[in-house]
């Protein structure tokens, strides 16, 4: 699902945000990346995401490759993933129903069919009850929910999470991983970036760890490349 | 696993996500209802201003078409030798531009000038005629220019002639109407390409307070068209309003120029009627609004969108 080849990721003149990084993850795979903050986690997914480019590297995404992909083929290939930010990135201005539509809004899909998808996703979240509300009203757990709930409603091959947890509390951070690990059990590929080893260890899957922009590997995601 | 591509392909999916980015449009200018109806207005005025100078051209040169008299050529003998009027006879017998032609006889001029005084003995204190014997000339065409054509060859065939032609007046009125014509083609373009800026400005505007909506909808795949889609509905709402209020200024200026021109014409012994744009010049000053305010947006989405992250 993802490969990457000795990537490398320079911004401007500043030093190597990510250096010679290689890994894979299998179709299916759930994986974990760690590290501090700065340790280019961010960078990684960004890259994966296609929403920016290696300075070197080759990176295949769900069989694309992203190093040579033009940006006429961008949009189409950030349809098949789903993203999950740490800020969550709802619109005020919408209803929790309307930021959970958009996706499938780009995808133009039909209104009972998009009102079918996007109920059926927050009630995986447990926000079916919300939906008309304004997301500013919520709790920060709930808007992470509503977040989690835009990047899979187009059910997605593959799905990225950067800190999702990185606001909540403890018991909030494991029902979220939770979510993650359900969406993984029916065939969703995941990779999550969280600083929270603890947290992470107790999932049981395999870890990358990234210190300064290096892949030290603890366990293998899938398989090391 | 792409089940969006194959809905996009389906024509009631296409137009319920214009219908969608319409409606969103809508919205959006309905919450923000002075700078849109500032957009609206600005269009308007800019319109307005060359539509009134075209109508107030398009009036004035009906005028020289009420002129309802052939216009004729008047060639003085006076001093003419006998073989230049020979040639001149010939010419006026073979050139075409001539519809027809009188001969007026000095003396006959003077005896029908006698005839019609109170006291015919008045010119019995002329030594002489004072009269010269005079040629009418109807052309075949009003034509301005061909009649001008004739006027000149005229007076190259009878030289020491007096030429004269009445269709002076209406020479010079359709020189100036072509001279406003193209005074009023480089006002209305100045003024067209200040609206494209203007709507561009707003239109580039409106997508900077979209850039969070913009950024998430990039992410999940959205294209440059889908994202511009509602600026270029917003640009042809702002159109049609610009439009509209353009026709309903055009014809209030109109209404109030109205009179005073006509009195203006009266003093100038002229008969001058301030016609009404009619309903295929007011369409296409509706037009010319849509086609400004989807440029605009085009011009103003383009850039904003380039420099979006």
């Amino acid at each position: 699902m993802i490969r990457l080849q000795r990537v490398t990721k320079r911004f401007g003149s500043a030093s190597e945000a990510l250096s010679n990084v290689s890994l894979r993850v299998d179709p299916g795979a759930m994986a974990f990346i760690t590290g501090p903050s700065g340790a280019g986690k961010s960078t990684l997914l960004r890259l994966i995401a296609g929403l920016e480019r290696p300075t070197r590297g080759r990176i295949r995404v769900n069989g694309h490759d992203l190093d040579r992909l033009s940006n006429r083929a961008i949009p189409g290939f950030r349809r098949s993933i789903g993203l999950v930010f740490q800020d969550h990135r709802l619109l005020f201005d919408r209803p929790v129903f309307d930021n959970v539509a958009l996706p499938l809004e780009i995808l133009a899909y039909r209104r009972p069919e998009m009102r079918k998808r996007v109920r059926a996703a927050l009630d995986k979240v447990g926000l079916l009850h919300k939906e008309g509300v304004n997301p500013r009203t919520l709790s920060a757990g709930e808007q992470q929910r509503v977040g989690i709930a835009r990047a899979i409603v187009h059910r997605p091959v593959l799905l990225l999470a950067d800190e999702p947890t990185g606001n909540l509390d403890p018991a909030l951070s494991r029902e979220i991983l939770q979510l993650f690990d359900d969406f993984n059990r029916v065939g969703m590929t995941a990779l999550i970036a969280s600083h929270d080893l603890g947290l992470v260890e107790r999932m049981g899957k395999p870890i990358l760890h990234l210190e300064d922009g290096r892949i030290e590997a603890r366990a293998a995601a899938g398989a090391p490349a | 696993m792409k089940p969006g591509r194959r809905l996009l392909d389906t024509v009631p999916a296409w137009l319920e996500a214009h219908r969608d980015a319409a409606r969103r449009s809508l919205q959006r200018r309905l919450q923000a209802p002075v700078l849109s109806l500032i957009s609206i207005a600005v269009l308007g005025f800019i319109l307005a201003l060359p539509a009134y100078l075209w109508v107030l051209l398009d009036n004035a040169r009906t005028l020289s078409e009420h002129v309802d008299h052939d216009p004729r050529i008047a060639l003085y003998l006076d001093g003419v030798e006998a073989a230049t009027v020979a040639d001149l006879e010939r010419h006026l017998e073979t050139d075409a531009r001539v519809e027809r032609w009188t001969w007026i006889d000095a003396d006959e001029a003077l005896a029908s000038y006698r005839e019609g005084l109170a006291d015919p003995g008045l010119l019995d204190w002329l030594d002489e005629n004072p009269l010269p014997d005079v040629v009418d000339v109807v052309p075949a065409t009003a034509d301005p220019e061909t009649v001008a054509a004739l006027r000149e060859a005229l007076a190259a065939t009878a030289p020491g002639a007096t030429v004269v032609s009445d269709d002076d007046w209406v020479r010079q009125l359709n020189s100036l109407h072509h001279l406003g014509l193209r005074i009023l083609a480089v006002v209305g373009a100045l003024l067209g390409l200040g609206a494209l800026l203007i709507l561009a400005l707003a239109t580039a505007s409106e997508l900077r307070e979209r850039r969070e909506e913009i950024a998430i909808s990039r992410i999940s795949g959205a294209t440059h068209r889908f994202l511009r889609r509602p600026s270029l509905y917003g640009g042809l709402m702002t159109g049609l309003g610009g439009g509209i209020f353009a026709a309903i200024l055009l014809l209030i200026g109109i209404g109030l120029s109205r009179a005073p021109l006509e009195q203006a014409a009266a003093a100038f012994d002229l008969e001058f009627g301030l016609a009404l744009p009619g309903a295929t010049h007011l369409l296409a000053l509706l037009l010319a609004g849509l086609l400004l305010g989807w440029l605009g947006a085009r011009l103003g989405s383009g850039h904003a969108l380039r420099d979006a992250p």
